[in-house]
């Protein structure tokens, strides 16, 4: 038995020098047979097994004491972080040597490794460490000891220089690829890949070392463990990188195709050369699933980098809409929606939504977002959410709807004149539609960041004039806007050429409906009568021989058919008021049982004024003309006096002059006392008058509007207090809308209630205090 | 200073011209129609355009009314045609 034992004993030893690849000088002069011999000895005593365990042991003990600390000494003492060229070369050459040793050791092994292969093995063996890593082979269990023994650790330097190296051959691989097709116009002598002179491009040199460092690797089997984390690392910052040069800015091209592409060929590429030439211990389907990702980032970066100039691309469009589709697919792929929305809702209201911006422009803005955002999402779910707070803030502007109109009929800009000829009449929600069925097939649910409360179809459906006069969520306020201004127009153009306006009128009518433009045509049709009428009496004069120094045409209007007129008091000079009434008297000869009120102060008057050393003409408003008028008989008139002839209040008046003063024809003497300019010496324009008189308007403001329309309601308002003595302001406003209510343009909202009551308080029919209105107690 | 004077021999470009600016309306004795309580200048519920096209008619009893109404409103009575104010024969006024 103890002779047995010695033999054993000695077996044991002789095999397990022939497997210990760290014994470098034993195993060399054994011979093969001994081994043989020694083995089936060990075998008849059932101790292969332990020859194995003791193996993998030592395996790892020799790993953890011999190998590990020897390959992290090459990268002790390099300076991490260093980007200067010489430098992460220095790095890279330790790399180099690190894995070399590493290559070595691996090559050690691999002759102990075979032996032990080559004995018979028990299968499915329990305890084994092959059943413990799940592997077949005894090789892939020395691998899995190399990955966990050695880089159980991984220094800061280490991390350093393998990413150095990535990075260099990824930017050479680029450059040799590149310079294949095109010849690099730059003058610099640098070559882009290696950062070395042109000359002596060392391209080549990189791509055979980085070709044989990963073979290596592979080898070893630690080819993913090391370059994994940094190969991922910087395939995602040159994506990153790639995607911002070629898209910043640029909105007018489609780039997804050509990224992609680029993705495929350079990117995929090199991770190519990196992972699945001929490597033993990478299966090639690692690139493939890598791909499906790699698209992913590529596309989320793509459309991190398009968002983040959205407001941009909107401005553009429709030069965009290349980038808007691009990002369309991007959003189909990848998860950005909410992303989106609020960093373009926060964009908008930085870029768009302050005092500094004019009305037009954000109006403008607005259309080209809608037209953007409907082309992104069809479904105008975005559109809904981003464009919210541009609606609020537009309906807090007052021209906001007198920007509209004038935009809707500018022929400058007629981007939303077409959109009015092509469009459809308003669609009302509640109508059904039930032609969907037809093709229920392509039904697509809403977004789920949609507003349930809103049905889908509506917000499909609606068009960019729909949307506009949305706004304002009443159609009333927009047409009585565009009522206010077409008579602005009439009665400060004198044009009596309408076919255009009928045009406008027609095309609002399609979208509005008759009944809403009504007013507007009668006042069309005031203008083309006044017309016919002005020319049948001016024949009249003509039969009748009649010369007149001025021509009276008119302007006649159906009063309860146009909006309030501003009004202004005047007396116009006898011969003018004798030139009306002639007008008056054919007029009521032509239309028996009418008769006309004239609006002294509108109108056009064309004048010619004979200076002592010149003929001046000028077109001007009546006033105008019976100031200079007046200074026909007497050449110095003082504001008082013109005041009381005219009897026009002296400040009006005076801002009259103001426009004479600037033609140079008036002259203030001395305060208030104006001279007539007869003769120029020199150019003695009275230039401290600005000429910016502002184009009045000859309708009443919407401010007066309403306070008439409230008026009505004045003595209901006064029978409520006198029955409950005092309300406050909500109570009013509240029981008003209950009873009274729509005025003509629109809700009457609490601030002109306040107003009105305000003003009531100033004139002393109401008193105002402790928060509530009660009635002077006098009445 | 003289102002606007024309020379006949001037052509007609030249001529001064001013455009005034008035609103017409009926020479009645109410502002609405008795009938159908619209304004006499604006027209009556049939009409889309006031004026020529939706005039006025006084009766012999001096009262007047859009003559769309009161044509509307004799038809209307069987027997006798009143007007409808004052319950007199219902004339048209020449």
């Amino acid at each position: 038995m103890a002779a047995s034992m010695e033999v054993v004993n000695g077996a044991w030893d002789l095999a397990t020098k022939f497997i210990s690849p760290w014994n470098t000088e034993v195993h060399i002069g054994c011979e093969q047979n001994n081994f043989e011999s020694a083995t089936n000895i060990l075998c008849d005593n059932g101790l292969l097994n332990l020859l194995e365990d003791w193996f993998f042991e030592e395996v790892q003990q020799d790993l953890r004491q011999r190998v590990s600390p020897a390959f992290w000494k090459f990268f002790e003492g390099l300076v991490p972080q260093d980007s200067v060229a010489d430098k992460s070369e220095q790095n890279i050459v330790c790399l180099l040597q690190a894995t070399e040793y590493l290559h070595k050791i691996s090559e050690e092994y691999k002759p102990c490794i075979q032996l032990l292969e080559s004995l018979p093995r028990e299968i499915n063996r329990n305890y084994s460490m092959l059943a413990f890593c799940g592997v077949n082979k005894i090789s892939d269990v020395v691998r899995i000891l190399f990955k966990s023994v050695v880089f159980t650790r991984a220094s800061r330097e280490f991390r350093d220089c393998v990413g150095q190296f990535y990075a260099q051959a990824f930017s050479v691989f680029h450059c040799v690829e590149h310079d294949e097709t095109v010849n690099d116009d730059e003058e610099s002598t640098k070559c882009s890949g290696c950062k070395h002179d042109k000359n002596d491009c060392a391209c080549q040199h990189i791509m055979q070392r980085f070709n044989s460092i990963n073979a290596k690797l592979d080898e070893v089997g630690v080819l993913e463990q090391v370059s994994g984390t940094s190969v991922t690392a910087l395939v995602h910052e040159q994506i990153l990188q790639h995607v911002e040069n070629t898209c910043q800015g640029n909105f007018e091209t489609a780039y997804l195709s050509s990224l992609q592409n680029w993705l495929e060929n350079k990117v995929l590429g090199w991770l190519k050369l990196v992972y699945s030439l001929d490597r033993t211990n990478i299966g090639s389907d690692c690139i493939e699933g890598f791909k499906g990702r790699l698209i992913h980032f590529l596309l989320e970066t793509y459309a991190n980098v398009q968002i983040s100039q959205l407001f941009k691309i909107i401005i553009e469009f429709p030069e965009s809409e290349l980038a808007i589709m691009d990002l369309k697919y991007c959003l189909e792929k990848v998860d950005m929606r909410s992303h989106l929305v609020t960093t373009l809702k926060s964009s908008l209201e930085t870029r768009l939504l302050h005092p500094g911006v004019n009305t037009s422009d954000i109006l403008t803005a607005y259309i080209s977002a809608i037209r953007a955002l409907r082309a992104l999402d069809p479904a105008g779910v975005i559109l809904e959410l981003v464009c919210d707070p541009v609606r609020k803030y537009l309906r807090s502007r007052e021209d906001t709807v007198r920007c509209i109109v004038s935009n809707l009929i500018d022929d400058a800009s007629n981007e939303l004149l077409e959109e009015l000829v092509k469009s459809q009449p308003l669609i009302d929600e509640t109508t059904h539609n039930e032609e969907e069925d037809g093709d229920w097939k392509k039904w697509m649910p809403d977004p789920v960041d949609a507003d349930p409360a809103t049905a889908s179809k509506s917000r499909r459906a609606s068009d960019i004039i729909s949307m506009l006069v949305n706004i304002y969520g009443s159609k009333e306020l927009f047409v009585n806007e565009y009522r206010t201004l077409l008579a602005d127009r009439i009665l400060t153009n004198f044009n009596y050429e309408i076919e255009k306006e009928i045009r406008y009128l027609e095309l609002l009518k399609l979208r509005f409906g008759e009944s809403q433009m009504h007013f507007c045509e009668v006042m069309l049709k005031d203008v083309a009568d006044s017309k016919r009428i002005n020319t049948r009496i001016s024949e009249e004069r003509i039969q009748k021989g009649e010369e007149r120094t001025v021509d009276v045409n008119a302007m006649i209007l159906s009063a309860q058919f146009w909006p309030t007129f501003r009004e202004e008091k005047i007396t116009l000079p006898e011969h003018m008021q004798k030139l009306l009434e002639e007008y008056t008297k054919r007029y009521e000869t032509q239309k028996g049982n009418r008769t006309l009120d004239w609006k002294s102060h509108l109108g056009l008057v064309n004048i010619d004024v004979e200076l002592k050393d010149r003929i001046l003409n000028f077109n001007v408003t009546p006033v105008h003309a019976a100031i200079i008028m007046q200074f026909q008989e007497q050449e110095r008139w003082t504001v008082e006096e013109l005041s009381t002839v005219l009897q026009v209040p002296a400040t009006a008046l005076r801002r009259k002059i103001a426009y004479w003063q600037s033609q140079g024809l008036l002259k203030e003497e001395q305060t208030d006392t104006f001279l007539l300019v007869e003769e120029h010496k020199g150019r003695s324009h009275d230039s401290i008058v600005a000429e910016d008189e502002e184009a009045e308007s000859a309708m009443a403001s919407s401010h007066a509007k309403t306070g008439e329309e409230l008026q009505v309601f004045w003595t209901y308002i006064v029978g409520m207090l006198s029955n409950l003595e005092s309300l406050p302001l909500e109570r009013i406003h509240g029981v008003l809308r209950m009873f009274a209510m729509e005025g003509v343009s629109g809700e009457i909202t609490i601030d002109e209630v306040k107003h009105f009551l305000d003003n009531k308080v100033k004139d002393q029919s109401l008193i105002y205090s402790g928060g509530v209105y009660r009635l002077p107690k006098s009445s | 200073m003289k102002m606007a004077v024309i020379d006949p021999a001037e052509n007609e470009v030249n001529k001064n011209i001013w455009i005034a600016v008035g609103t017409w309306r009926w020479v009645a004795n109410d502002d609405n129609c008795g009938i159908c309580r619209m304004a006499f200048d604006g027209c009556c519920p049939e009409c889309k355009l006031p004026g020529d096209d939706c005039p006025l008619v006084w009766g012999e009893c001096s009262h007047c009314f859009h003559i769309h109404c009161i044509v509307k409103w004799l038809n209307s009575q069987q027997v006798h045609q009143l007007c409808p104010m004052c319950r007199q024969d219902w004339k048209f006024k020449e």
